[in-house]
């Protein structure tokens, strides 16, 4: 483990314990909603679901600030493995929010505080010696807006593994007979073919990614993400900016994913929701997670009042 | 749409009045050029033009000019042209004009012979009647008759005589006289300047598009003449520096060069005297202070910004860096003669003069990379570490690449200014007035190694070293005379050639920042 990253751990431990001493300051304390949302006590029964099978990520009791601002409160909730978890609520409800907490990104924003734990395959990710490196290397993410390097094509899907030193490609290794850009090419063809990139940019695989298209660039980031090989994916809205064409290889994509991976996918969609995640969870105004339940059950038949309301598109 | 009439979408041909307005432009650049080349005395106010001297042509030029500019204003005003102008040329123009009127009626009372209350009273009510002919009017009265008015003053006093050849005015209070012959050229520059804007704006019926004009003729007079000077500084060297630097060059067979002046010493035997140890110093001055700042400069900046906890400590670092950067060479050069030269063998050495301007260019690569540092989008950092790449990994692979090219601009700011100190050179490195070849650095040939620690030595680092500017300095203190032939001459090839060397360095650094922009964004 690198010597910031241990820095980085010290520091959340610390912010964690001050933040502890506020955490019960908005429990039980109305939340006036501003989306047109009618009144109600949320039930924990929601989203006490159990999918069945192993489960991949626990989350306990998540409680995330930004200063002062509770941004979610007092979320659990358990994603199983080899399938595909849909967040969905209106915008500002604390989806990226959670997602970022499930690999620790939230731990690079100043301003938050993440008090509450998350357990990979049993380990606690927010206890004392985690290793945030190897942690990212196995929950990877892509985020909302996409964020190409200012790099090649090429280099952008294998930047992930050639600084993890599975592919050789230095000087060293050039000299030595070490590199092996057959396998490099390989890799590269199989990410950019999995993200329905690949048609389009096979013949300018050395061109800069920042002359991509904004669609385009995002399945540049998913390419990326899928080059590292990482147990779970994080997909922050992965088809906002694509055609319909590539909105639906992205979630025939999904779908393959959840063959060997945890694929957890924040949509507004909720088309695309119902049809690609087999669980969805609802966050509604004011950081909350209102229910929690398979995919059919949220959208035939809710429990709660608003999450219906909100799935039939009454606000949001 | 606005209250104003509609201006057409699509402009169809050029009428008339704009073609006018344009040609008073032209005119107007042409007087600011024959100005400007005038105040670099490369032409001379009296040279005869049709008959006259340039200053009475000039002058005309000014008169007709600011009867035109007037006539477009007029011509507006009275609807004989469709123009778009606003209510009023507005403040910042009232204010110009008003300062410019408060001058001339202060001056005009001064020279009628009346006291300081008398100069005051004048330049006040001047400076009201053009606050108010400017701000009162509709826009096409207040930006055309004061600046014509100044314009056709200026012209006046130029066909009159009142400011010409020959003319002087002791400053009073000052030990300064002006003359007439950099007044003539101000008078050109400052009245075609005016004459310019307002025709601009009159070609580009005011209003909006005609302030948009206006805006632009400024700008590009003054940028112009910005260039000009730059231009005229380098060609003044170059034409006095060739005679010096081309010295007994030819082409020998096999397209060999011998250029003498940069290839010999100076030297009783020497044909022609030349500059090389002076040269070779130079560079490997520029070279070693580079070496020791870049990696000691940008390793604190990745430290400063992507380590260290924002706050007191990093403030108090980039106020001392600033400090720093500016503070007088000569007291690096002390600090290298106190400190530095004790360590290596109490002598003036080239290494001695490498650190010290590497101290001196450290504050600047570590401002500007800290600045690339920081202008580098934190999604990149992001992205990275999502991808369960280390801190340092991705500081390597995306961080410091993106930054590349702001780092390489502070280092050639840096190198411009470290390659032409003469101060610091002159307590830390020494050298001979006009040393032979033989006493040029011959550093890369000089390494020796050796049994006992530090097991590798380089007599070259440890010997005093002569470098351009400070052999200038020398030649200029030691009365331009020497063992050389012409010193006059050598002198002037000396400076051209060290104007050569820091641009052949900044040729290298803008070549090195071009290859690194293309790479981030092609
Ligand atoms: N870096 C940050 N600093 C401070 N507050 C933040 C930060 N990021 C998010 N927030 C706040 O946390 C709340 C939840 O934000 P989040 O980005 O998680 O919403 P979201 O559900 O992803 O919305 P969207 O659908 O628009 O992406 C918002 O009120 C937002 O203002
Ligand atoms: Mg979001």
């Amino acid at each position: 483990m690198s010597q910031t990253d241990t820095a980085e751990t010290a520091e959340t431990a610390e912010t964690a314990e001050t933040a502890a001493t506020t955490v019960n300051r908005t429990d039980g304390q109305d939340v006036s909603t501003t989306a047109g949302e009618t009144a109600e006590e949320t039930r924990p029964e929601w989203t006490s679901y159990d999918a069945g099978g192993e489960t991949k990520l626990a989350v306990d009791d998540l409680d995330v600030h930004y200063g002062d601002d509770h941004a979610l409160k007092g979320v659990s909730m358990d994603i199983p493995e080899e399938s595909v978890t849909a967040l969905i609520g209106p915008s500002g409800c604390g989806k990226s929010t959670f997602l970022r907490c499930l690999n620790r990104m939230n731990d690079r924003i100043r301003a938050a505080s993440v008090d509450g734990s998350v357990a990979l395959d049993g380990e606690g990710i927010y206890q004392d010696g985690v290793d945030l490196v190897e942690l990212r290397k196995r929950v990877g993410m892509v985020f909302q807006s996409p964020n190409p390097f200012p790099k090649s094509i090429r280099e952008n899907v294998s930047y992930g593994p050639r600084k993890h030193g599975d592919i050789e490609t230095g000087l060293l290794a050039r000299l030595t007979g070490r590199a092996e850009p057959d396998r490099e090419e390989a890799l590269v063809e199989r990410s950019l073919e999995r993200a329905a990139l690949w048609e389009e940019v096979s013949d300018r695989l050395d061109d800069n990614a920042l002359g991509l298209s904004g669609g385009q660039q995002q399945r540049l980031c998913i390419a990326r993400c899928l080059a590292v090989d990482p147990e779970v994916i994080l997909m922050d809205e992965p088809a906002s900016a694509l055609d319909p064409i590539a909105t639906s290889k992205i979630e025939d994509l999904i779908e393959d994913l959840a063959r060997d991976y945890t694929v957890v996918v924040v949509t507004h969609s909720m088309q695309q929701a119902a049809r690609v995640s087999d669980q969805t969870a609802v966050f509604l105004t004011g950081g909350e997670l209102v229910e929690y339940d398979d995919t059919e059950k949220i959208f035939e038949n809710p429990e709660s009042q608003r999450v219906e309301d909100y799935v039939s598109g009454k606000f949001g | 749409m606005s209250r104003a009439t509609r201006t057409a979408l699509v402009r169809d041909d050029r009428t008339a009045y704009e073609a006018a307005a344009g040609s008073a432009v032209g005119l107007s650049g042409i007087a600011f050029a024959v100005g400007l080349a005038a105040l670099l005395g490369l032409v001379a106010i009296d040279a005869p033009v049709a008959g006259v001297g340039l200053s009475v042509a000039l002058g005309a030029v000014l008169l007709a000019l600011g009867a035109a500019v007037v006539g477009f204003g007029v011509a507006s005003r009275t609807g004989y042209v469709d123009t778009g102008p606003q209510p009023s040329a507005g403040i910042v123009a009232a204010a110009a004009f008003t300062g410019i009127w408060v001058a001339v009626g202060a001056a005009a009372s001064g020279a009628a012979g009346l006291g300081t209350g008398g100069r005051l009273g004048g330049g006040a009510v001047l400076g009201g009647v053009a606050f108010a002919t400017t701000a009162l009017p509709r826009e096409d009265i207040g930006s055309t008759v004061p600046a014509g008015a100044v314009a056709g003053l200026c012209g006046l006093a130029l066909i009159s005589g009142v400011v010409g050849p020959g003319w002087e005015h002791a400053l009073v209070g000052y030990n300064a006289t002006l003359f007439g012959d950099t007044v003539v050229p101000v008078v050109v520059l400052f009245a075609s300047l005016v004459t310019g804007w307002s025709a601009a704006k009159a070609s580009g019926g005011f209003g909006a598009r005609g302030r948009n004009v206006g805006a632009y003729v400024l700008i590009y007079l003054v940028v112009g003449s910005i260039l000009a000077v730059l231009v005229g500084l380098v060609a003044f060297v170059a034409a006095k520096g060739l005679p010096g630097l081309l010295n007994g060059v030819s082409v020998g067979g096999a397209g060999l060069v011998s250029w003498p002046f940069l290839t010999n010493g100076a030297g009783l035997l020497a044909d022609v005297a030349g500059v090389f140890p002076a040269l070779v110093g130079t560079v490997w001055l520029v070279v070693g202070a580079v070496c020791f700042a870049v990696p000691t400069g940008v390793g604190a900046a990745v430290f400063l910004s992507e380590y260290a906890e924002q706050g007191r400590f990093t403030g108090a670092v980039e106020v001392a860096t600033n400090g720093l950067w500016s503070t007088p060479s000569i007291v690096f050069g002390l600090f290298g003669a106190a400190f530095l030269i004790p360590r290596f063998g109490n002598q003036k050495s080239l290494i001695a003069g490498m650190l010290t301007l590497g101290f001196m260019l450290l504050p600047l690569v570590l401002i500007t990379s800290r600045e690339a540092i920081l202008a580098v989008p934190d999604e990149y950092r992001d992205a990275s570490a999502a991808l369960g790449v280390s801190k340092w990994q991705t500081i390597r692979s995306v961080v410091l690449p993106a930054a590349i090219p702001g780092v390489t601009t502070g280092v050639i700011l840096g190198v411009g200014r470290i390659a032409g100190e003469t101060a610091p050179i002159l307590l830390t490195m020494g050298g001979g007035v006009l040393p032979a070849k033989a006493a040029a650095p011959d550093v890369l040939g000089s390494f020796r190694l050796s049994a006992s620690p530090p097991f590798v030595s380089n007599p070259a680092l440890l010997e005093a070293t002569s470098a351009l500017p400070y052999q200038l300095y020398a030649l200029i203190t030691a009365g331009l005379s020497g063992n050389i032939r012409n010193p006059q001459e050598f002198a002037w090839g000396l400076a051209l050639t060290l104007l050569l060397v820091v641009l052949a360095f900044y040729a290298v650094g803008i070549a090195t920042r071009y290859y690194f922009r293309q790479k981030l964004h092609q």
